[in-house]
Formats: structure tokens, C-alpha cells, sequence
């Protein structure tokens, strides 16, 4: 035992039963709201069952639900749209976290404030973010409308062509999501040692070379842990899309997440959004193991 | 500051590139606030603009007048405001529960001595729950609160959100209070405090940031979602983020009602953001970050 123990044998198990106590409720939480709907699903996955065919399961399915997600054209639609997306999304907003970490990195009031105002998107609840978007990119009142018309920019038919509602929907991401890889990046960098860079310094290394060879290596694990974070959290979003394209125009914006929310919460098609739902599920899992070993390698160092 | 002063030093660079540079810098700064605050102010703009303006053409991008009508109609609206008691109710509720269980929770399991496998499974399990498709859970979580006649209750969304709060909550706190000092408290038990008193007068007082944090967090996270609150919600029990996506309809959008919701969905929270940044960025952080 690490610790002295100023108790005696007795009172050291009742302290024990309270500690444990403490941790109950939440248990019991975790178990009723995450637990048991997430076999609940794994039930449903086979399970034949479209609450408005029948209102009880109508009986095992075996991999049918799988078989007929896989079959179905809209979810590879989805698929491909999500990856894109996210793909898209995630390289920008890495890209400009960096670039915005390394401009505000600093102390005076002026950086500091304006990393305050940077920050703010994150705030804002994704559907009306969504909403903002929509007004912005309206063609006929829209702010981004009006700007591309005065500039004599090409004003494409952005929520309704299905090229630039996908990238409607990516700026809508990297808009509100990159201030999160700036203030992973700025931590990142207030790890660094000054002694490191000072070193580089005398070594007769560039600015340029310093952050190549000596800072961007330091900085590694942290972006892939943002990276993933964000790769994660774009794949899981429902909210935006929901409220920017309603997945439209056809499946232009269906991402996976849209697809399997209209299927088991449009629909009522229980079984085959739960086994869709799975397979999602495998994938993300993987990410998050990846992410929780480096997370703790990050950890110890 | 010894190392911000070196580090300034190596950042610095020759003097007469500096004025290019610097200038370079501020241009992308201003430009990027720009991106953050112009489309904020445009917002505010829509929700103050005459409906009409919404169709000249030209489009009006400042309005000519300034018209209360938009905040007029949807104050006015029994079922806004309904909602709105409804976001207020569930954001306190589930950030009241959250901070007591999750706190609660996290100080057991700090203090209880598990084993080092049982706390890697418990830290994998958090982080699961907060990055797991949560789209998953939600169709038999909607069968659930059906079968309990929760279903369209505040409580039902409640329950929903405590499942991610929670465990999000234990875990920040757990992070806290492993690195909290044993010793105070074991001067505290020397004295005869009991477990509940070293907790309370002790550990707590310490642990007011970490907490701070978390509270924050949740009220965000219950103020701004939407999966959850509109799978189990419908009418009655409907919120502010399920309203917002709700002026899109057949007969056209209601730009002008559109901004004012929004508006006043989105406005608190950033004031809450300024005012309580220092907490915040360390949850929006959590887990990406450490310390």
C-alpha cells in the first residue's frame, strides 16, 4: 500500500464501502443509459423489425439487415460522402489550427483576445451554426451571395448543387471546428521547452527549419491525437448537416451518420439502422483504441 | 517566464524582415477574425430586418430599419416559449446530476485503490462513451423511454444527456483528483475525519476548478444538443435546438423568425463563453490535452 494507514483493518473496509458507494449511482447510470441500449442494438441488428411494417420485431434476421445496408446504394453514397467530408475537413482545419496557433501564440492582451473571439464557433450549438450557414449561402439574400456578386466571383447555386453543398458543408466544419486543433496545438506548444528551440537556434538552424525538424516532431503525437478527436467527432455529427442541407440536394450530403439517423429516426426501420449502426461502430471503435494507446504513450511521456 | 522571454528570442527574427512578417501575420489574424464575427453580426442583422428586405434585389445586407417584429412574434409564440423552459429546465437539471454523480464517482474511484487493469478499462470506457456513434444507442434509448412512458418528458432527455455527462464528468474529475496531494487528506483522517467530512471540508474546496469546468461543460453540451432531445422529445417536452431547424418549411423559410432564434440560442452561450473562458477551453480539450 502506498500510503500509511492511519486506520485500523475495520475502518479502512467501511471507508471502502463508501468509496465504493460513491461510484453507484453513476454505475448504474452508465449500465441503464449506455449499457443496455447498446446490447438493445446489437439485439435489434438482427432482428427483422420497421416500426411502421409491424409493432413488434417480427423475428430473427440473421445478417439480413447487414446484407441489405451493404446492398444499398444509398449507404455507400453515404459512406463516400462522409469520407470525403471528413477527409477534406479534417486536412484544413489541421492545416490552419497550426498556422493559427503558431500567429496567436503569445502573450499580450491583443493575442490573447483574439484567440477569445477565435474560440467562439466552438460555442455555438451546430444546428443553428447549421442555420447561420444556410442564411449565409442563400442565393438569393445571402452574405457570401452578395460578397462573390460585388467581387465578380463565379456565385454557384450553393445548397442546391450537389458539388457545393458537399463543400458547404466542409466549410461549415472547419469553420466552427479549427479554433479546437489551434488550442490543442497552442498546449502542444507551451510543452515545448524553450531550452529545445534556443539549442536549434545556436545550432544555426532557420526559423523555418526549427519548426520542420525540431517543433513539428515535438508536436506529433498531440496533432495526431487532435486528428483523431476531430476525424471522429466530423463522422458522428448529425446536427450540422441536419440543419445546413437536410442531407440534400438527393444524397449529395447524406453522410453516415445522417443515413442511419433517417433510417431508424425518419423511418422507423429499427433493424436494419441498428445493423447499419454496428458497422459504423467496428469502424470507430478501431480509431478509438489507436487513439486511446497513444494516448496514453502521450501520457507517460 | 524565463522560458517565454527565450522563447520570444528564438521567435524573433531579423529586424528589417520583421515588419513584413509581422504585417503578414496581423493581415491573417484579422482576416480570420473577420471570418468568426462577420457572419455573428450578419446573424444579428437577419434577426432585426424587415421581411421584405429578405427578397429585394439586390439582397439588404444592413437593414434600412431596425424592426422588433421577429423577437416580437417568436416571444409571443406559446410554444417558443415553452421550449424555452424546456432548454432552461434540462440544461440546469443535467448539470445539477451530472456534477454530483460524475464528482462523486470520480472521487471513489480515485480513493478506492483498483488495480491498474480495472482503472485502464474504466478511462477506455470513458473515452468510448464520449466518441462512440451515439446514433447507435439512440433508436433502443427511444424504445426504452417508450416502454417506461418517458417519452416526451424533459426527464427523458435528461436521462439521455446524464449518459455522456456523467461519465465525461468522472473522468475529468478522476484526472483531478489523481493528482490532488494524499497528504492533506491524510492529516484530515489522522484527526478523525470521516470519509464523507474529508471529502466535503477537503477534497471539494480543492477541487472547485475541476468541477467549475465540468459544470460548464455539461450546460453547454445540454444547451446545444440535438440527436438525443429530438429522438425522445416531440411536442411537449421539445427544445430550443429542435426550434432552430424548424423554419425550413414547405411554404418557404421564415428568415426573419430563423435569426432570432438562433440568435437567441446562440447569444447566451457566448457571453457564458467570455465570461467563463479560463474553464472552458480545458473541457473542450479534454482528453486531447493534458494536465
Amino acid at each position: 500500500m502506498a500510503h500509511a494507514d492511519p486506520l485500523g483493518g475495520g475502518s479502512r473496509r467501511r471507508e471502502g464501502l463508501w468509496l465504493a458507494g460513491f461510484s453507484v449511482p453513476a454505475l448504474l447510470l452508465v449500465v441503464g443509459v449506455q449499457l443496455f441500449p447498446f446490447l438493445y442494438s446489437a439485439f435489434l441488428a438482427v432482428q427483422d423489425w420497421s416500426l411502421l411494417r409491424s409493432p413488434q420485431p417480427k423475428g430473427f434476421a440473421g445478417v439480413d439487415n447487414f446484407l441489405w445496408v451493404l446492398a444499398d446504394p444509398v449507404f455507400q453514397v453515404s459512406v463516400r460522402n462522409s469520407v470525403m467530408i471528413t477527409g477534406v475537413s479534417v486536412v484544413a482545419e489541421v492545416v490552419l489550427g497550426i498556422l493559427l496557433a503558431y500567429l496567436t501564440s503569445g502573450s499580450t492582451w491583443r493575442l490573447r483576445a483574439i484567440r477569445t473571439v477565435l474560440i467562439l464557433p466552438m460555442v455555438i450549438a451546430p444546428v443553428a451554426a447549421g442555420t447561420l450557414w444556410r442564411m449565409l449561402l442563400n442565393t438569393q439574400s445571402g452574405l457570401v451571395a452578395v460578397l462573390s456578386g460585388t467581387t465578380g466571383l463565379p456565385s454557384p447555386e450553393w445548397l442546391s448543387d450537389p458539388a457545393w453543398a458537399r463543400i458547404a458543408v466542409i466549410m461549415l466544419d472547419v469553420w466552427q471546428w479549427t479554433p479546437f486543433v489551434m488550442l490543442v496545438v497552442v498546449a502542444g506548444l507551451a510543452g515545448i521547452p524553450g531550452e529545445v528551440l534556443v539549442a536549434a537556434a545556436i545550432d544555426g538552424a532557420t526559423r523555418w527549419q526549427s519548426f520542420w525538424r525540431v517543433e513539428l516532431p515535438l508536436l506529433m503525437p498531440v496533432i495526431l491525437v487532435a486528428v483523431m478527436f476531430r476525424t471522429l467527432d466530423s463522422l458522428l455529427s448529425l446536427d450540422s448537416v441536419y440543419s445546413l442541407t437536410a442531407g440534400g440536394p438527393g444524397y449529395s450530403t447524406h453522410t453516415i451518420t445522417y443515413y442511419i439517423y433517417n433510417l431508424g429516426l425518419r423511418n422507423f426501420d429499427f433493424g436494419v439502422a441498428a445493423a447499419a449502426s454496428w458497422m459504423f461502430m467496428a469502424f470507430t471503435t478501431v480509431v478509438i483504441v489507436v487513439m486511446f494507446r497513444l494516448h496514453r504513450r502521450v501520457d507517460v511521456a | 517566464m524565463k522560458e517565454a522571454v527565450a522563447r520570444a528570442d528564438v521567435r524573433g527574427v531579423p529586424r528589417r524582415r520583421v515588419d513584413w512578417i509581422s504585417l503578414l501575420r496581423w493581415l491573417i489574424l484579422v482576416i480570420a477574425v473577420a471570418i468568426v464575427v462577420i457572419p455573428l453580426t450578419y446573424l444579428l442583422l437577419n434577426s432585426v430586418k424587415l421581411p421584405r428586405e429578405f427578397l429585394t434585389t439586390p439582397p439588404t445586407i444592413v437593414p434600412s430599419v431596425l424592426t422588433p417584429e421577429h423577437y416580437a412574434s417568436i416571444l409571443s409564440d406559446p410554444e417558443f416559449l415553452g421550449r424555452f423552459r424546456n432548454t432552461l429546465e434540462l440544461t440546469v437539471a443535467s448539470t445539477i446530476i451530472s456534477v454530483v454523480v460524475g464528482t462523486l464517482a470520480a472521487y471513489g474511484l480515485a480513493r478506492l485503490h483498483v488495480s491498474p487493469t480495472v482503472m485502464t478499462i474504466v478511462l477506455f470506457v470513458f473515452l468510448f462513451i464520449r466518441f462512440y456513434p451515439r446514433v447507435t444507442t439512440v433508436i433502443p434509448f427511444f424504445l426504452v423511454m417508450r416502454s417506461f412512458g418517458l417519452l416526451d418528458t424533459v426527464w427523458a432527455i435528461v436521462l439521455g444527456h446524464l449518459g455522456i455527462t456523467v461519465p465525461f464528468v468522472a473522468w475529468l474529475l478522476l484526472i483531478f483528483f489523481r493528482a490532488l496531494p494524499f497528504e492533506l487528506e491524510e492529516a484530515a483522517m489522522v484527526d478523525g475525519a470521516s470519509v464523507l467530512q474529508r471529502f466535503w471540508h477537503v477534497v471539494l474546496p480543492l477541487a472547485a476548478p475541476g468541477i467549475a469546468t465540468a459544470a460548464i461543460f455539461t450546460a453547454f453540451f445540454s444547451w446545444n444538443e440535438f440527436l438525443i432531445a429530438s429522438s425522445v422529445a416531440r411536442n411537449e417536452s421539445a427544445v430550443l435546438s429542435m426550434t432552430v431547424a424548424s423554419f425550413v418549411t414547405d411554404k418557404g423559410i421564415y428568415w426573419g423568425p430563423m435569426a432570432a432564434t438562433s440568435v437567441v440560442m446562440i447569444a447566451p452561450m457566448i457571453a457564458f463563453a467570455l465570461l467563463v473562458q479560463r474553464f472552458l477551453v480545458r473541457g473542450l480539450t479534454l482528453g486531447a490535452v493534458k494536465g
